[in-house]
């Protein structure tokens, strides 16, 4: 109960705080912005043939209501709330009256399955690897290890992305220009397997991307951590070496990596920008690439709104996971 | 009884070499002495003096940039004699807590922050020993028994325990398996009085109960004249007194020993503490002859320039000096 009013508690009013701020300032944005979205896509309407004035005015306002445009800020601003926790997030202006919910919908399966798995295998395979570097830094293979990966770290996301793409769709045409799938979507092994494939190369070069920025995270923690008295202790000791690196090392971390992993999975709905642009994948960051492109403010809102909840979320589950891997958190 | 330790000759230096320039530190500077089966040896002497790097080189664990440039360890373990030169790595590990164990110097952050104490019993236990968890716990509970700690502790973490508890609990944990030499370094520092009493008694009773050996590391004439046997009074790298403790407290002959003696507060008499006049020495550059000759109001012109021998002047006393030398030749 007292963990509950002095640990949970506060932690959950804070993260409602954080995405009610982040809603207004979306909300405020475009607002503040010269371009009247309405006026904008009537010109663009009227621009190759003309319209009854009449109609273009009944247009105009039925527009206004669409996009939630009428009356003062305050009125706009209500009323934005009152859509928003219907679920509403009005229709989208280049797919016109396709709404924004559908548009998101479509490409969040793509970009959540995508993300989970990539960023998942790059954490746990950055921890481990880097951990081990950094335990045994004066081996052979180590160093071997560190050089590549010191190589690949600094490297542009986007050259990866490019280079595999070219190794593997071109020169080795083993995998698909394109992301996605072929087929209907169904439960058979011909559909779930062209999702593999048309998905390994953008999750695999998002593996290596994350791998080489966590193996660096984790080698220095754990550099740091050999020199800690309970680890020269139990090196003393002749505690077993994989011990050492379980229970000594990559245990006392954790918390950093954790946080890391939370923001990551947090961060996922705004999608994977280059990778899915790159690879022509079908998620959520190629959506709001055009989205940007064609100024659809709806669906950007939209994206970004899902981020904001997703990265608030990500940091209280860290919050709540805390006590769990550091007993010092554990209210006394 | 026969001799458990024994030092031939050793010495020990540091040697960095950083951007071509090369420093030797002589942290141990041809060092012999014995050390017998369930004995308290204790070694004193002032900071920087190479108390700590005597005792690492004496439990055979060290890394560079400190260096066994001469001499041996032999160890008399259960009618098996072990040179630390020609012991093999394995060999090493193996004897570590079985036979040699090590109580360090500040335990505050020795134990693993994110593991309850039973845990990390189990850890040193199971290095050794082919045993399961359940056994491990059962073990550590009869033993922190036996020792007079709560049975509480087991499922504690580190940072729930006081200081004074946090230093039993290490000294439970490096004599856990029983062994014959057990190197204490500093282990009542930063502990006030009182608890430092409970520490020693514990040590005490843990020396006792096994016969074990204790060789006693600390600045703290105090804690050595209630625990040790012998004292071996350590200056700038060198041994240049031992004896027996009464001996050392009542008659000492080195005039480094009697400063160090003097310099203890008395609450019979108020008379001015002495203190040694200077600094000692630094050890990259040790002085010529006696490393003393600098800061001795007995020196001698012979004392600059040659240095003294460990020579026998009673019984189990033993002192390097010329002036001593001198005047037992007189008296002869």
């Amino acid at each position: 109960m007292q963990l509950l009013r002095t640990y949970i508690l506060p932690r959950i009013v804070q993260w409602a705080v954080v995405i009610f701020v982040g809603v207004t300032i979306i909300f405020l944005i475009p607002r503040f912005s010269p371009i009247n979205p309405v006026d904008d896509m009537i010109g663009r309407m009227t621009a190759f043939q003309t319209m009854d004035p009449q109609a273009v005015v009944l247009m105009r306002a039925t527009m206004q209501d669409l996009y939630g445009l009428d009356g003062s800020l305050l009125e706009q601003y209500i009323n934005f709330w009152q859509r928003l926790l219907q679920g509403d997030l009005g229709p989208s202006f280049q797919n016109f009256p396709t709404p924004v919910n559908e548009i998101i919908a479509a490409g969040l399966p793509w970009t959540v399955g995508l993300l989970t798995t990539s960023t998942i295998m790059s954490w746990l395979l950055g921890i481990f690897v880097g951990s081990l570097v950094g335990y045994f830094q004066h081996r052979r293979w180590a160093q071997v290890l560190e050089r590549v990966v010191i190589v690949i770290y600094p490297t542009p996301y986007v050259i990866i992305a490019l280079i595999l793409m070219v190794l593997f769709t071109f020169y080795w045409p083993i995998f698909p220009m394109v992301g996605g799938a072929q087929g209907k979507p169904a439960l058979n092994w011909e559909y779930i397997s062209s999702i593999l494939r048309f998905g390994f190369l953008p999750a695999l070069s998002i593996v290596i991307g994350g791998f080489a920025f966590r193996f660096i995270i984790a080698k220095a923690l754990a550099t740091t951590e050999i020199a800690s008295d309970y680890v020269q202790y139990a090196e003393l000791a002749a505690v077993p070496k994989r011990r050492i690196v379980y229970s000594y090392i990559i245990r006392n971390t954790m918390l950093p990596h954790v946080n890391d992993l939370a923001l990551s999975l947090g961060a996922m709905f705004e999608g994977a920008l280059i990778t899915e642009v790159v690879f022509g994948y079908p998620g959520l960051g190629s959506k709001l690439f055009t989205a940007i492109s064609n100024a659809d403010y709806n669906i950007v809102m939209g994206i970004v709104l899902l981020s904001i909840v997703g990265i608030a979320t990500g940091s209280l589950i860290v919050d709540l996971l805390y006590p769990v891997f550091d007993p010092r958190v554990r209210l006394r | 009884m026969g001799t458990i330790i024994e030092a031939v000759n050793l010495r020990a230096y540091y040697i960095t070499n950083a951007y071509g320039v090369e420093r030797t530190v002589q942290a141990v500077d041809d060092i012999s002495l014995k050390i017998e089966e369930g004995e308290v040896y204790g070694i004193a002497g002032e900071s920087g003096c190479g108390k700590s790097t005597l005792m690492r080189v004496l439990l055979n664990a060290y890394q560079p940039p400190l260096t066994v440039v001469g001499g041996d360890v032999v160890y008399t373990l259960d009618g098996e004699r072990v040179s630390a030169a020609e012991m093999s790595d394995e060999k090493n590990r193996d004897l570590r807590w079985r036979k040699l164990s090590y109580i360090p110097q500040g335990s505050m952050h020795v134990l693993n922050p994110v593991r309850r104490i039973r845990d990390s019993f189990h850890d040193f236990i199971s290095a050794h020993r082919d045993v399961s968890k359940a056994e491990s716990y059962q073990l550590t509970a009869e033993y922190l028994r036996d020792l007079g700690l709560p049975e509480k502790v087991m499922r504690s973490y580190p940072h729930q325990l006081s200081g004074g508890m946090r230093q039993r609990v290490t000294i439970a944990l490096a004599t856990i398996l029983w062994p014959k030499l057990i190197f204490a370094d500093e282990p009542t520092t930063a502990l006030d009085v009182v608890v430092q009493r409970g520490v020693i008694q514990m040590l005490k009773d843990v020396q006792q109960k096994e016969g074990s050996t204790l060789v006693l590391i600390t600045h703290d004439i105090g804690v050595h004249a209630n625990l040790a046997d012998r004292i071996g009074i350590l200056y700038a790298g060198k041994l240049v007194e031992e004896a027996e403790t009464q001996t050392i407290l009542n008659q000492p002959r080195h005039p480094y020993t009697r400063y160090l003696i003097e310099s203890l507060p008395n609450l019979e008499s108020r008379a001015e503490l002495m203190s040694i006049p200077g600094r000692p020495p630094a050890l990259d550059r040790p002085p010529s002859g006696c490393r003393f000759h600098e800061r001795c109001p007995l020196a001698k012109d012979i004392c600059k320039t040659v240095e003294p021998q460990l020579i026998k002047i009673a019984p189990k006393h033993f002192t390097a000096c010329h002036v001593v030398e001198e005047e037992l030749s007189h008296a002869s």
